[in-house]
């Protein structure tokens, strides 16, 4: 199986070239072929990289020819001068980082983003006012300088707490990915040195032992018992053995040559580096998939989205307004104030920073349940996801051989396989359970690391593969101390398993004093050991094999087998005492002892078990409308069973072949339609088309990919997005970061991961657990949900800030409502408030219903915004008008008198402007009364926004189902409106650069009946949405 | 990260648009058929008549709650204004200069003077009572005529040297002008209780102590606001009233140099020191006489 994937990796480079062929065909669509001509550059890329690959010869070369072209000596090594020298040509070996945005461009694209633009453009305004003011009157006043002072400043501020955000999300990825620098045994000088990795260079002679990571691409000149595990390179988990002989013309399958960041498992191993950094075969898949860029994130498109349609808003009601205020006589100037007004009464200056800290805050929730996330949009892209293209080792699965199934005395007993078995339950009386236990305990090279006698069995480390370490705990579960038993029975000799016998002997003396036999313990292949046996121990008789009990072990065999389990056969044979005394010298090469008539005692069958909690999860995603597929290198056996115990298969689903199997037909003559599952391996993914591969995608709603290369999942998630589809994609090798670039949520693993990995995903899954991604769904939802309601209580207020303008012009009234008051409200009082909402609570199951349609459920849609805009913020501006005109009345101005009083009102030379009851006042004090006219209206808006708060807390049910109380940040916001309002009017009320006046205490409960108002109609539209579901109500009501 | 927008022609975007504003298929105009467009608007009309209808009644109510007599605050008018006339503002403020002898430079002053004595001709103050008294005028009922309080008279003779009859130029053309100060207006002030409030007009400050002091002509005599016209009952109960002047004869301006005179009213209630308001007890204004 090993040696396959490497197949499987260079062909399917010719099936996307056949892929792309066909594209070229056709042509016609515009977009794919866009596509196609970056997926053209990445494939000449590869190409690229393949032909490299093939001119590395190295491992054809003996140690001679190695020698003289890498300059170097075997046994003495490069000489220090010469390593200087190399390392000087050819650089680090290290891989280069992917290309960051320079620090001070990510910092301008704060400045500029957003609304930013708008009010920048507003600043910008206010200062050319404020020019054409100065160039006609030198003593003009600076207002207009501090409001674009003002606004140039709240951008920059936004700006750089944006920048903040992001930079802090940021470092904690990169200290997260930081690591231990590595070393590297190196003979140089023929000394031995442990130098720093990134120092070493072409034709450097290493040392490498079980454990370590290879420091470079290196041609092994010597191995013992060396395995390597190649899976961050080729997505294969097994351990594959090295040694120093040439064995495949291909680099990537011969024994010879180890690669840079794969592990080396045990044995040791001399090697002499070919390739550093860049060049090594990592890094040239590391620098292709920096080659696929990241693009915009669902949230940032809905953001945007959002964005433009405020900013639509503002521009068309600014223009209007303008061309209003011209033809209505204005001045140009004053126009243009006018204009800078409703531009900063219309932009939610706030909002975008509210946003991030919103999306930060989940982002720290999903980081304690494990999930780090890496881009803060990708918080809320993880809850659009409709299908998981999952990886089953490690993600799905413990990631360890764990024993399942035995078979003794013609029956099948099942173990535990959970992840913390403490006891096994099955039925251990039988004699036959004495023997097999015993051969378990025996016929085991693996060993824990000592001094682990506290930590719990299944965590304890153990030396050895992964199958014996399966064996090592099983049977320490099940016996007691295995080292004990290991002790009393000594082991006399030993064959170790190998692949052409595909059996592992040992021969014991055993612990029963009175018996002098050895005890000859066997396990391998099933059907290897069966050949070897002519007894069959039932009940703990030894008997005969005849016909029907070598029947009833294929049967089991098979069983087994077809559960995608690893089947291990057991036997043993006591040597006789008078053949072989206990002095007998046993010779493994001579194999002076018998190999045949030995008993078989039975079989006993491993799995790398699923997690406990990914059934659950997997059910989850299903009622959530998330589509699983599994993406795995196994064999399809394997992963069809796995598959169907955590439930991506469901029990009652059958594949076609299941079909064809239970009636009996060809594969050929069952209906497609019938079959819900379907198994696809990587050789058919190959030779599929495109439009196969989207039939197989839509038509099948349940798939695992068996036996694919990491390179196909690209494809795989090429298709899912084909169909439209917000897809996550979990890996951890080197050759899924393309596959995780891709994805619109790529998800890699922190445990497993490789770096490459985690650099391109946008989430680290810190426990490697596929139940996190559910809650980071959850999460997701739950988080889009909550900033629709934050933007919604947000945009409310806008009408309220923008109607005083409106007013202003046309009517002619004192300015209602100030542009820094705006700023106050924007930035003061509404930021605590909107951000609380994002500690909202569910309304319903979120896990119960479709991911949201990245197309049609926007974030702010129609009925969002003509809601906010058009009933609620009418209502709030009406509320806020009433405190406005009560102020203004009880200090001598009826609204009246104050219609289209704005000239004399604003002209500096009048100072005895005549009010309502014939009263005479200065600019000064009329000045002052429009401040506090201001401050009135902010504590209307304020008051109101309050209600709005509350009724925001639910878009369906109501508020008394959700519960006033249940959200207490919602409570620490409305304090904190009523804490800076407090501040502004009675603690700045003198600063008088501030507009703010205290306030008569009583003009504060001016608008609460209106605020109740707006709650009560709130209340009511969610009734009639609750009572008539899909009603023309709900349609035009519900957001 | 993968795309998820695509790209659209613009005419693909022109026919969705298109197919937006009237979709023939479904008889849709801009996303309703022409019935939901009736729906929607009959309910926002009803929505802004009830809310228009709401927001109408708590204007009434609020309109019910005010004093027609008396503003329930004037938390902004503790002290009166001060204005000036003839007012004529500049850059900073009341800035005067002319040109004695060129008399097209304050025909318009003097035209400004006159225009605003209109209001203060006999026949003007018809309504208003003769008062002589030297107290504050209390009047807690209504016993002038249609339920209104009375006013007392000010008319232009009290001005004497500076009420134009006698002297149609107000002493510009010989470069004494005269100035006339007025006190708003205040529902329920008393700027003082005993002594009437005066004015007293000087050079402000500093750059002209080698000039001798400003001497003034005040009319009435002793610049005062007789205090028989405060309290002020306000415009529904005293519809003819008419604030009391005095004239200030500026006999020493030196001329071809800007002079700064302010004019501050002297009296209890009366305070002239708020830093923010130029005109609060006081007004200043820059005087320059060309010769």
């Amino acid at each position: 199986m090993g040696q396959k994937t490497p197949r499987i990796y260079s062909v399917e480079l010719n099936g996307a070239k056949d892929m792309k062929q066909t594209d070229k065909g056709d042509g016609k669509d515009k977009y794919r072929g866009l596509q196609d001509n970056c997926l053209e550059l990445r494939k000449n890329q590869r190409q690229e990289h393949l032909t490299k690959e093939i001119d590395l010869d190295d491992h054809k070369l003996s140690n001679k020819e190695l020698e003289t072209k890498y300059h170097t000596n075997i046994v003495t090594g490069l000489s220090s001068t010469q390593a200087a020298e190399l390392l000087a040509r050819d650089g680090p070996n290290a891989l280069s980082p992917p290309k960051e945005t320079p620090e001070i461009i990510k910092f301008l694209k704060q400045m500029v983003g957003g609304f930013s633009i708008l009010l920048w453009a507003g600043a910008i305004l206010c200062w050319i006012a404020y020019g054409i003011q100065y160039s006609s009157d030198k003593s003009s006043s600076l207002d207009n300088v501090y409001l674009g002072t003002v606004l140039a400043l709240v951008v920059i501020l936004t700006g750089i707490f944006a920048y903040y955000q992001e930079a802090k999300s940021t470092n904690i990825m990169a200290s997260f990915s930081k690591m231990i620098p590595q070393q590297a045994l190196v003979i140089r000088d023929s000394e031995k040195k442990i130098i720093p990795a990134e120092q070493l260079v072409v034709g450097d002679i290493v040392e490498i032992k079980g454990g370590d990571q290879i420091p470079a691409d290196i041609r092994l000149l010597f191995a013992q018992g060396c395995k390597v595990d190649n899976s961050s390179l080729t997505g294969e988990s097994e351990p594959q053995s090295r040694s120093c002989e040439f064995t495949h013309d291909d680099p990537l399958e011969t024994k010879n040559i180890g690669f840079y960041s794969t592990t080396c498992l045990e044995g040791t191993a001399t090697g002499m580096v070919i390739n550093t950094g860049d060049r090594t075969i990592i890094g040239q898949i590391a620098s292709l998939a920096s080659g696929v860029g990241n693009e915009k994130t669902p949230i940032a498109i809905e953001i945007k989205h959002f964005v433009h349609i405020v900013a639509g808003v503002a521009i068309s009601i600014g223009v209007l307004f303008f061309i209003i205020a011209v033809s209505m006589k204005y001045r140009v100037l004053d126009s243009i104030i006018f204009l800078i007004g409703i531009i900063v009464a219309n932009v939610p200056e706030g909002l975008l920073a509210t946003v991030t800290v919103t999306l930060s805050l989940t982002a720290k929730r999903m980081a304690k349940k494990n999930c780090l996330v890496k881009n803060l949009e990708a918080v809320e892209t993880l809850g659009s996801t409709s299908i998981i293209c999952s990886d089953k080792t490690g993600t799905l699965t413990q990631n360890r051989m764990t024993v399942a199934h035995l078979w003794f005395d013609n029956q099948i007993f099942m173990a535990d396989t959970s992840e913390d078995q403490l006891k096994q339950t099955f039925d251990q009386s039988s004699g036959t359970w004495a023997s097999l236990s015993k051969i378990i305990a025996l016929c085991n090279r693996a060993e824990f690391r000592p001094g682990q006698e506290r930590v719990p069995i299944m965590k304890r480390v153990v030396v050895g593969d992964a199958s014996e370490t399966a064996l090592l705990k099983f049977s320490e579960v099940v016996l007691g101390d295995v080292m004990e038993i290991r002790k009393r029975n000594h082991k006399v000799a030993e064959i170790p398993f190998n692949s052409t016998n595909k059996f592992q002997l040992s021969i014991h003396k055993t612990d029963d004093p009175i018996d002098k036999r050895f005890l000859m313990v066997m396990k391998g292949a099933p059907e290897k050991v069966l050949e070897k046996c002519s007894t069959i121990m039932v009940n703990g008789q030894e008997q005969p094999l005849n016909n029907s009990t070598a029947e009833a072990f294929y049967t089991a065999y098979m069983e087994l087998g077809g559960l995608g389990e690893r089947v291990l056969g057991f036997c043993h044979l006591y040597l006789p005492a008078d053949e072989f005394p206990e002095t007998y010298s046993f010779d493994v090469d001579a194999m002076n002892f018998p190999m045949s008539d030995l008993c078989f005692v039975g079989l006993l069958s491993m799995i790398d078990p699923p997690r406990s909690t990914v059934p659950d999860a997997i059910t989850k995603c299903r009622s959530a409308g998330i589509k699983v597929i599994m993406v795995t290198g196994d064999h399809p056996i394997t992963a069809k069973a796995i598959a169907k115990s955590v439930g991506i298969i469901s029990a009652n689903s059958e594949t076609v072949e299941d079909i064809a199997k239970r009636l009996n037909v060809a594969v050929e003559q069952v209906n497609k339609q019938d079959a819900k599952a379907a198994v696809v391996t990587g050789m058919e993914l190959k030779d599929m088309s495109e439009d196969q591969l989207d039939e197989v995608l839509t038509s099948y709603p349940e798939i695992v990919f068996a036996r694919t290369s990491p390179q196909q999942k690209l494809i795989i998630v090429e298709g899912c997005q084909r169909q439209d589809a917000v897809v996550a994609v979990t890996g951890d090798g080197v050759n899924d970061s393309p596959a995780l670039k891709k994805a619109d949520i790529g998800i890699a693993m922190g445990i497993a991961g490789s770096d490459a990995a985690k650099n391109a995903a946008d989430m680290v899954l810190l426990d490697d657990n596929f139940a996190s991604i559910v809650t980071g769904v959850e999460e997701g939802r739950l988080i889009f949900d909550n900033l629709k309601k934050t933007i919604a209580y947000t945009l409310t207020k806008n009408i309220a800030e923008l109607c005083p303008f409106l007013i202003y012009i046309i009517v002619g009234v004192p300015l209602p409502l100030g542009t820094i008051t705006i700023l106050f409200i924007d930035l003061g009082t509404d930021i605590v408030p909107s951000i609380a909402l994002a500690y909202e609570k569910a309304e319903s199951d979120i896990m119960n219903r479709k991911p949201r349609h990245k197309k049609n459920d926007r974030l702010v849609n129609k009925p969002l915004a003509v809601y906010s805009y058009l009933h609620i913020g009418i209502m709030q501006s009406l509320g806020a008008f009433l405190v406005y005109f009560t102020v203004y009345a009880q200090e001598g101005f009826r609204p009246s008198t104050l219609i289209n009083l704005r000239v004399e009102w604003e002209k500096d030379s009048v100072n005895n402007l005549e009010d309502s009851y014939g009263q005479e006042w200065t600019r000064y004090q009329r000045k002052y009364l429009e401040w506090t006219g201001y401050t009135a209206f902010f504590i209307g808006i304020m008051v109101q926004q309050i209600a709005d708060l509350i009724i925001r807390k639910t878009r369906r049910n109501s508020i008394f189902q959700q519960g006033l109380f249940r959200n207490k940040v919602i409570w620490v916001g409305i304090a904190s409106q009523i804490i800076i309002a407090l501040i502004l009017s009675y603690g700045l009320g003198s600063i008088t650069a501030l507009n703010f006046t205290m306030l008569r205490p009583q003009y504060w409960f001016v608008a609460v009946p209106h605020a109740i108002l707006i709650w009560v109609y709130d209340e009511v539209r969610k009734l009639f949405i609750r009572l008539y579901p899909g009603s023309w109500w709900d349609k035009n009501m519900y957001y | 990260m993968a795309a998820l927008q695509e790209k659209k022609s613009c005419s693909q975007r022109m026919e969705e648009f298109q197919r937006y504003c009237w979709n023939p298929d479904t008889g849709q105009m801009l996303g309703r058929t022409l019935s939901r467009w009736v729906w929607i608007s009959l309910y926002y009309v009803a929505f802004y008549v009830v809310m228009t209808g709401l927001f109408a009644l708590c204007i009434y109510s609020l309109m019910c709650t005010l004093d027609p007599y008396t503003p329930d605050y004037q938390d902004q008018l503790k002290s009166p204004g001060v204005t000036l006339r003839p007012d004529v503002y500049g850059d900073e403020g009341l800035d005067i200069s002319y040109n004695i002898s060129d008399n097209g430079t304050w025909t318009d002053l003097v035209h400004t003077l006159h225009d605003f004595l209109e209001g203060y001709s006999p026949a003007a103050q018809e309504d208003n009572i003769n008062c002589t008294s030297d107290k504050v005028f209390i009047q807690e009922s209504f016993r002038a005529p249609n339920h209104t309080k009375f006013s007392c008279k000010f008319t232009t003779d009290m001005l004497q040297n500076c009420s134009g009859l006698e002297d149609p130029n107000f002493g510009f053309e010989e470069g004494k002008p005269c100035f006339i100060i007025k006190m708003n207006r205040i529902v329920r002030f008393l700027p003082s209780n005993r002594t009437a409030p005066r004015v007293d007009c000087a050079f402000l400050d500093q750059h002209h102590k080698d000039v001798q002091p400003l001497q003034v002509e005040y009319y009435p005599p002793n610049g005062t606001f007789s205090l028989h016209y405060f309290p002020y009952y306000g415009k529904k109960a005293q519809p003819h009233y008419s604030n009391p002047l005095v004239a200030a004869k500026l006999l020493n301006v030196p001329r071809n140099t800007e002079v700064v005179i302010v004019c501050k009213i002297l009296a209890e209630h009366v305070t002239y020191d708020n830093p923010h308001d130029p005109f609060e007890g006081k007004v200043e204004f820059k005087l320059k006489i060309h010769k």
